[in-house]
C-alpha cells in the first residue's frame, strides 16, 4: 500500500511542521515515509509544498498522483487540483481558520484521523514537536482530528525505523569521523549541514566556523588541516567555484581536505532552491593543474553517513582532496530507513605536525627541504609522485563499495545512475525486469562498470541534468557511449511512477 | 619534506639563497622577523610553536628563508590560511606575511574581517606600494600619478590608508614600521606577537626597481610616543600620512592597542585547548 500526501501553503505557514509531525507518527507506527520539499527562494508568502509518501514497504521517492491534499491556502488547491486522484481527500484550511498560527497543527490532526491513527499518539507527538505545553495547539490538533473520519487504517506494524535528511546524515558522518572543524559560508542546499553541526558542536567537542566567504573557508580549512585538525568544508555550486584555487592548493600541498558539495540548479544563481546533478564535471575537474582526488556521491542519508566517513578516512590516508557530491534532493528530503550505518572507520593523523616539528607546506613546487624550486628535475620528480598517488588512491578506494547493484541481478536491462536519482529508480523498478547500477565512486571509477555495461542488452542512463555528465564520464573511461538517456533538468527530481513509464517505453 | 633546511650557524634561517633584488628592504624585514622570533624563543617561546603563512608576491619569498613551520599559500590568502592554522592548533604563534598587492587588493575582504574576528595572529604587510613581482603595476596603496605598464596614464585612484582602515574595522593592535629600521621593526613585531588578538604591522619599504618616486622617505618618518592612545587620537595620527607622495609626516610605532577577546577567548572549545595546552587530537570525542 502506498499513499502520497501533498501539503501546500505559503512560506511561513509551517507546512514542514505538518509533514514533520505526521512523518514521525508514521515512523513510530512502523511505516516507511519519504518527504519531498519543494519551495522557492522566498521566506514569507509564495507557494511551498511537500509530498509525503508513505508505505508499509521501503520507499525512497514520491509519486505524481496525490491521495490526500492538505491545503493551507487557496493557491495550493488551484495549482495541484489536477494531481489529485479520483476519490482523493482534500483537507481545506478554510475549516480551521479560527486556529490562526495553529492552522498547521489543526491540519496535522485532521490528517492523522484520516490515516486512522489514535488521537493519543497525535497529541504526544504534537507536545514533543512543540517542546512546550501549548494548550492552543493541543486544542487545534484535537479539533482537527475530530473533524474527519477514518479513511485508512495505519495500525502499528513491526518495523523499527528512523527518519533522516541527507544534511543530518552528513553531519552524523562528520561527527562519527570525529571532525574538529567545519568551515562553511551559507548557501542553499549545503547550509543544512552547517546548521546541524553548529547545533551539535559543544556536545561533541568540535567547532563550526562561518568566515567571510568560501575562499576564506577553503583556505582556513587547509590551514587547520595543516596544523592537525580533522576538517571539512561545505558549499554549493557558486561557492565551490570560488574554492577552486584552494582545491588546487590542496593538490600541490597535499594537505588533507574534504569538501561537501551540495548541488542545485545552475548555471549562475540558476534556480537556487531546486535540484540538479549539474556539478559532476566541476567536482571532477575544478582547480588548475593536474592532481589526484576522490569524488563520491551518496544516494540517500544512510550512504551519506558512510561516505562522509570514508572520504574523511581516505583524505587523511592519501593526503588528498575528497569531494562528497550530494544535491538538494538528497540533502533536504527526509528518508526513512530500517538499516543502520556501517561502523565508522577510525581516522588517525600520523603525519608530523607543526608544534612538534618544523613542517613547510607550499603552493609552489617544493624541493626535499620543503622550499620553493623551479627546477625541471623536481617538476618531474613531484609530477611522478603525483601520478603514483593516483594509483595508490585507485587501489585504496577498492576497499569500499564503489558501485552498488540493485534490482533483478540477472536482468539484461541495465539502468545506470548516481546520487539522488537512486530513490526514484529503486521505486520505479520494483517488480520489473531491470538491474540498476548505482555509481558511488565517480573518481576513481570502478572497472566493474564496463563489465556490467558489456553484459547488458539494453543500457539506460538516468540523470537529473541537461547533458548526461555520468554518461560522458563513462564514455571517457570505457569508450562506450550510452544511447538511451532519460535526463530531467526542470529542477524537480524524478517521481517514481513517471520514471517507471519512461523506463518501460525504452 | 624530509631534510632540515636550517642554515648551519644561523638560527631560523634556511640554506636557501635569497632571490630578492640586491638592496631590497625585504631582507631587513626577514632579519627583523628572525630576530624577533629568536628573542621570543629566549623568553621561553618554543621554536616549533611558531608557524607562518605567506601570500604570493615578493614578500612571500620570506617563507623560503625563515625556518619556521608554515604554508606558502595563495596570492591574497595569507590571512585566512593563518587563521586556519591557528584554529587547527590554537597553541601555535601564527604570523601571516603579506604584501600590499596581495592583501589590500586580492585579499582585502580577509583583512577587514580579520580585524573584526580578532584571531590571535600577527599580520605583517610588506608595503612597497607596487606589485613588484609582476613588474610594477599599481596597488591600492600606490600614490596618485604613479605610471606603470598597466596604468600608462598614471594611477588616478586615491590610495587607501591601511592604518586608518584597520582602526575603523576594529583591529586590536595597529602599528607601522620602516623596513630600514630593523631594530624598531623587530621590537614592534615582538610586541605584536605577544598581543593577544589580531595584531597588524604595516611595514613601509622601498622598492629598488619599481615605483622609485616614493622611496627615501626616512626624513619624513618619526616615532610615536610609546603610550596608551584612544581611538580618536589613533585615527588622527593615522591620517597624517595618506600614502601620496606629498604627505609630510609618516608616524611609526604602535598607533593603537587595546585588549578585546580574541577567537581563543570567545570560543569555549578553543579556550579549553589553550588553557590545557592541548591539540584537537588530545580531545576525547
Amino acid at each position: 500500500m502506498r499513499l502520497n500526501i501533498l501539503i501546500g501553503g505559503k512560506a511561513g505557514q509551517g507546512i514542514n511542521k505538518v509533514s514533520g509531525i505526521v512523518s514521525k507518527i508514521l515512523i513510530n507506527q512502523g511505516y516507511f515515509t519519504f518527504n519531498y520539499r519543494d519551495y522557492p527562494s522566498i521566506i514569507r508568502g509564495g507557494h511551498n509544498f511537500n509530498v509525503l509518501s508513505i508505505s508499509d514497504k521501503n520507499i525512497s521517492s514520491h509519486e505524481s498522483k496525490i491521495d490526500i491534499m492538505i491545503a493551507l491556502d487557496e493557491l495550493t488547491k488551484q495549482i495541484h487540483k489536477n494531481e489529485i486522484k479520483k476519490n482523493g481527500v482534500i483537507i481545506d484550511y478554510k475549516d480551521f481558520l479560527k486556529f490562526g498560527l495553529n492552522l498547521n497543527i489543526a491540519l496535522s490532526g485532521a490528517l492523522t484521523k484520516v490515516l486512522g491513527i489514535p488521537l493519543k499518539i497525535l497529541l504526544s507527538e504534537v507536545k514533543r514537536s512543540l517542546s512546550s505545553d501549548n494548550k492552543q495547539a493541543l486544542i487545534a490538533a484535537t479539533t482537527g482530528y475530530n473533524s474527519q473520519s477514518n479513511k485508512y487504517n495505519f495500525k502499528k506494524i513491526n518495523n523499527h525505523l528512523s527518519l533522516m535528511s541527507g544534511s543530518q546524515a552528513v553531519a552524523i558522518g562528520a561527527i562519527n569521523s570525529k571532525i574538529d572543524l567545519y568551515f562553511a559560508y551559507p548557501m542553499t542546499p549545503a547550509t543544512g549541514v552547517l546548521h546541524e553541526l553548529a547545533a551539535k558542536q559543544l556536545e561533541h567537542n568540535f567547532m563550526t566556523f562561518q568566515p567571510e566567504g568560501e575562499i576564506a573557508a577553503v583556505n582556513m580549512a587547509l590551514g587547520a588541516s595543516f596544523s592537525g585538525a580533522k576538517v571539512m568544508v561545505g558549499t554549493s555550486g557558486g561557492g565551490f567555484d570560488l574554492m577552486s584555487e584552494g582545491l588546487s592548493l590542496q593538490g600541490i600541498s597535499e594537505i588533507p581536505l574534504v569538501v561537501y558539495l551540495a548541488s542545485r540548479v545552475g548555471p549562475g544563481t540558476g534556480i537556487p532552491t531546486y535540484n540538479m546533478q549539474g556539478d559532476l564535471d566541476i567536482a571532477l575537474r575544478a582547480g588548475h593543474g593536474e592532481f589526484p582526488r576522490i569524488v563520491a556521491s551518496p544516494g540517500d542519508p544512510l550512504e551519506s553517513i558512510e561516505i562522509t566517513n570514508e572520504l574523511m578516512y581516505l583524505s587523511e590516508k592519501f593526503k588528498c582532496l575528497s569531494i562528497l557530491l550530494s544535491d538538494k534532493h538528497v540533502a533536504e528530503s527526509e528518508f526513512s530507513t530500517d538499516k543502520k550505518p556501517k561502523r565508522p572507520l577510525k581516522i588517525n593523523i600520523t603525519r608530523k605536525l607543526p608544534g612538534d616539528s618544523i613542517i613547510k607546506s607550499s603552493s609552489y613546487e617544493q624541493d626535499d627541504y620543503g622550499l620553493t624550486t623551479e627546477s625541471a628535475e623536481f617538476a618531474i620528480k613531484n609530477g611522478d609522485a603525483r601520478i603514483e598517488r593516483y594509483e595508490q588512491i585507485r587501489n585504496g578506494c577498492k576497499n569500499f563499495e564503489m558501485i552498488k547493484i540493485h534490482g533483478k541481478k540477472d536482468s539484461k536491462n541495465l539502468i545506470i545512475g548516481w546520487g539522488s536519482t537512486k530513490g526514484a529508480i529503486l521505486d520505479a523498478i520494483k517488480g520489473e525486469d531491470f538491474k540498476f547500477l548505482q555509481a558511488i565512486y565517480l573518481k576513481p571509477m570502478s572497472d566493474k562498470i564496463k563489465n556490467e555495461i558489456q553484459k547488458a542488452k539494453n543500457v539506460i542512463l538516468v540523470e537529473s541534468n541537461l547533458t548526461g555528465q555520468l554518461g560522458r564520464l563513462i564514455r571517457e573511461k570505457t569508450g562506450i557511449s550510452i544511447k538511451n538517456r532519460i535526463l530531467k533538468y526542470d529542477g524537480r527530481p524524478f517521481r517514481s511512477d513517471e520514471l517507471k513509464k519512461e523506463l518501460l517505453k525504452i | 619534506m624530509t631534510k632540515n633546511p636550517e642554515k648551519p650557524g644561523v638560527s631560523l634561517r634556511t640554506i636557501k639563497h635569497s632571490t630578492w633584488c640586491p638592496g631590497c628592504p625585504d631582507h631587513m624585514i626577514l632579519e627583523a622577523s628572525r630576530r624577533a622570533i629568536l628573542s621570543l624563543i629566549k623568553q621561553g617561546y618554543k621554536k616549533e610553536n611558531f608557524a607562518m603563512s605567506a601570500g604570493v608576491g615578493c614578500h612571500g619569498k620570506i617563507f623560503d628563508y625563515l625556518n619556521i613551520s608554515g604554508i606558502y599559500g595563495l596570492h591574497g590568502r595569507p590571512i585566512p590560511t593563518a587563521i586556519g592554522i591557528k584554529l587547527g592548533n590554537p597553541n601555535l604563534n601564527v604570523i601571516a606575511f603579506a604584501g600590499d598587492g596581495d592583501t589590500y587588493s586580492e585579499g582585502m575582504a580577509h583583512f577587514i574581517h580579520a580585524c573584526r574576528f580578532n584571531p590571535d595572529i600577527t599580520l605583517i604587510v610588506h608595503d612597497n606600494q607596487a606589485f613588484s613581482l609582476t613588474t610594477g603595476q599599481a596597488t591600492p596603496t600606490s600614490q596618485v600619478g604613479y605610471k606603470t605598464k598597466a596604468e600608462p596614464l598614471g594611477e588616478f585612484n586615491q590610495p587607501l590608508n591601511p592604518i586608518h582602515l584597520a582602526l575603523s574595522a576594529g583591529a586590536s593592535f595597529v602599528a607601522r614600521c620602516n623596513a630600514r629600521d630593523e631594530t624598531h621593526t623587530q621590537k614592534i613585531i615582538e610586541r605584536a606577537i605577544k598581543h593577544k588578538g589580531f595584531s597588524f604591522v604595516e611595514v613601509i619599504q622601498d622598492c629598488v626597481v619599481f615605483n622609485l618616486e616614493v622611496n627615501d622617505r626616512d626624513n619624513k618618518m618619526y616615532k610615536l610616543l610609546d603610550k596608551h592612545r584612544d581611538m580618536k587620537m589613533a585615527l588622527k595620527f593615522a591620517q597624517e600620512f595618506n600614502y601620496n607622495k606629498v604627505s609630510d609626516k609618516i608616524p611609526l610605532g604602535i598607533f593603537y592597542q587595546k585588549h578585546r577577546n580574541s577567537l581563543n577567548e570567545e570560543w569555549p572549545i578553543l579556550n579549553k585547548l589553550v588553557k590545557q595546552k592541548k591539540t584537537w587530537k588530545d580531545l576525547k570525542k
